[in-house]
Formats: C-alpha cells, structure tokens, sequence
C-alpha cells in the first residue's frame, strides 16, 4: 500500500484550501500510511490562539489535535520557514518536528505519493 | 504507466484547469493510462454545466467532458467542494432542496476517498494547483 | 529523482530547500517568469506557457523549454512528482 506525504503551504482561513487540505489528510488516513510537512505560510495553520467565532469561519485549527488519533504517523514542518516568521514549536497547537532541509528531502523521498495543497 | 490526475483550479479564474487538460492529452498520447481525474477545491467548476463562454474562448469545460467521454476516464468532482460551491447533480439538489442540477456530462460527483484510491494506485499523481 | 513543478513565482520560496541535487524542476503557467532571473539549478519550462507570455529569447541559460509530452516523459523518469503553488 502506497504511503502518501501531505504537503500544506497556504496560511489559514483566507482562502479554504488550508481546510480542505486537511480534510484530504483525514480522509488519507483511513485508507494508508499518511505523513504531513507544513511548509511556507502553511506553519501558519499551526499556530495557538486562533479565534473564528466574530469571523464566521471554521476554525479547523481545533482539528489538527486529532492528527494523531486518525494514526497520521509524522507531523513535520520545514524549520526555515519557522525561524523566517519568527515562530517556535512552541508556538504550535500539537507537537511538530522541525526539519531542516536534509530532514525534508528525506520524508519527502521516504513516501510514494505527495499531495500539495 | 497508470497517472492520477488533481485538479485544484477552474476554468478563467486560474490556468490549472487548461494545463491539466492538455497534460491529461499528452498522457494517453504518449502510450500511458489515466486511473481517475479528481477534481478538488476550485477545480469542480470545470464540472458546471451552466458555462457559456464567448465564442472566441476555450470551452475548457466541455473539452474536459469531450477527454472524459471520448476515452472513457472517470472525472470525479470532489462532494463536498462541489456542495460548497453550487455544483450539483440531481441526487444532491434533491437532496438539499435545490431549484436544480448543474453537472456536466461526463463528470461524477463522488466523494474525497476518490482522491486517495487514485492516488494509492496509480503509478504517478500530478496535481495542478492554484 | 524527484520531479518538481512550479506554477508561480511564488512557488519557488516554497520548494527551495527540498530541490535535491538529482531532482528536477519543470516550470509552467506564471512559473515560466523565474526564468527570467539567475537560478541555482537546471530547469525546463512548458514551451506554450513561455510563447504565450512572450518570453522566447527573454530566458536566462540553461532554462529547456519542453513540450506536455516531454512533461509526461519527466514524470516517469521520476519516482514521484511534488506540485508547489
């Protein structure tokens, strides 16, 4: 069975490729082995503290903390697109694995099939 | 070899949808097979029958459902991006009680496990983004 | 060997630490417009993309423009495709 590696780069909630990604992710998870590397203003998606309610939108963030139930096996982001916004893993909803480029041409040629949203 | 073709962009608001296109073309020209065309986020306004573009524009749509039809390959509009959007096939206007349906031929509307059972078996998965 | 493709100019932040050195990168749609600036690796454009954007002669070396069935050629070559945009 083909693993399949999840790439998200779009920040959340201005567009809802964000969102829809991750339903994608979900849906992966229940049929084969899934991974996901946040890359660019995807680590975005990550951070604590967002708050939809006034906006109207999902907040699909409070989701992400089901990752690990749904047996997504690696949740990684790219450690240079962290550090360039500033932002530590601690600034992120789960725990995420910072990779640096060596890390991420690894994952990625460790998975069959990558899906980018 | 057996492709998975994504498509995340719709006709005139994005070129994902026309490049696709003539990928797919280029597939089947070359020898190779398409397992499943698997149309997400914007992408399922390929899917809407109700376009009338000007004359001297591509009718990207239905020379999807001519592709689709002509070789017999399944061109699935994602469900739930289709809802979202205002694509739907008579099941789902009924469903929701909608004043009618606006599938194009040649398109199914099915579910996201689509994407993943393409993607699984097939050999390679291209998506074309936006 | 990792088939990369980008579609905007964009695309290029997103993907420039996972480029290995065997991999390569095809551009297409406004991904076309990076080949007008200096880059770090080889690349191939889609030639209807480059035509209709008036850049024929305009690219800076080594950037091949290819055709949709050279695209599909790539992909097979590659063990797998990664799509930034």
């Amino acid at each position: 069975m083909s693993s399949m590696l999840f790439v998200f780069s779009r920040p959340p909630h201005g567009s809802i490729n964000a969102q829809e990604g991750l339903d994608a992710l979900l849906m992966g998870s229940a049929f084969t082995a899934c991974s996901v590397l946040f890359v660019g203003d995807g680590v975005l998606q990550l951070v604590t503290g967002q708050s939809t309610d006034a906006l109207g939108t999902k907040n699909f963030s409070l989701s992400f903390g089901a990752l690990k139930d749904y047996g997504v096996t690696r949740i990684a982001c790219s450690m240079p697109d962290l550090l360039a916004r500033g932002l530590h893993k601690s600034d992120f909803l789960i725990e995420v694995e910072p990779l640096d480029a060596a890390g991420m041409q690894a994952l990625i040629r460790h998975h069959d099939k990558v899906l980018n949203f | 070899m057996n492709f998975a073709i994504v498509v995340h962009g719709g006709p005139y608001s994005s070129q994902a949808c026309l490049s696709a296109l003539k990928f797919a073309k280029a597939v089947l020209a070359s020898g190779h097979s398409i397992n499943r065309v698997f149309f997400y986020h914007d992408g399922v306004y390929t899917a809407n029958s109700l376009i009338a573009p000007p004359q001297d524009e591509a009718p990207v749509s239905r020379q999807w459902q001519e592709f689709g039809t002509g070789n017999k390959i399944e061109l699935i509009a994602c469900i739930a991006s289709c809802l979202r959007r205002g694509i739907l096939d008579e099941t789902e206007a009924g469903r929701y009680e909608k004043s009618g349906s606006n599938i194009a031929p040649g398109f199914t509307i099915s579910g996201l496990g689509q994407l993943i059972d393409a993607s699984i078996n097939a050999d390679r998965v291209v998506t074309f983004g936006v | 060997m990792i088939l990369h493709t980008i579609n905007k100019v964009a695309g290029l932040a997103l993907c420039q630490h996972l480029i290995a050195a065997d991999d390569k990168v095809v551009l297409l749609e406004d991904g076309v417009y990076l080949g007008l600036q200096p880059l770090a690796f080889s690349i191939c454009a889609i030639r209807l993309d480059v035509e209709a954007r008036g850049l024929v002669g305009r690219l800076k070396e080594p950037v091949e423009l290819i055709d949709y069935s050279d695209f599909v050629s790539l992909c097979t070559e590659a063990d797998k495709i990664c799509s930034w945009f």
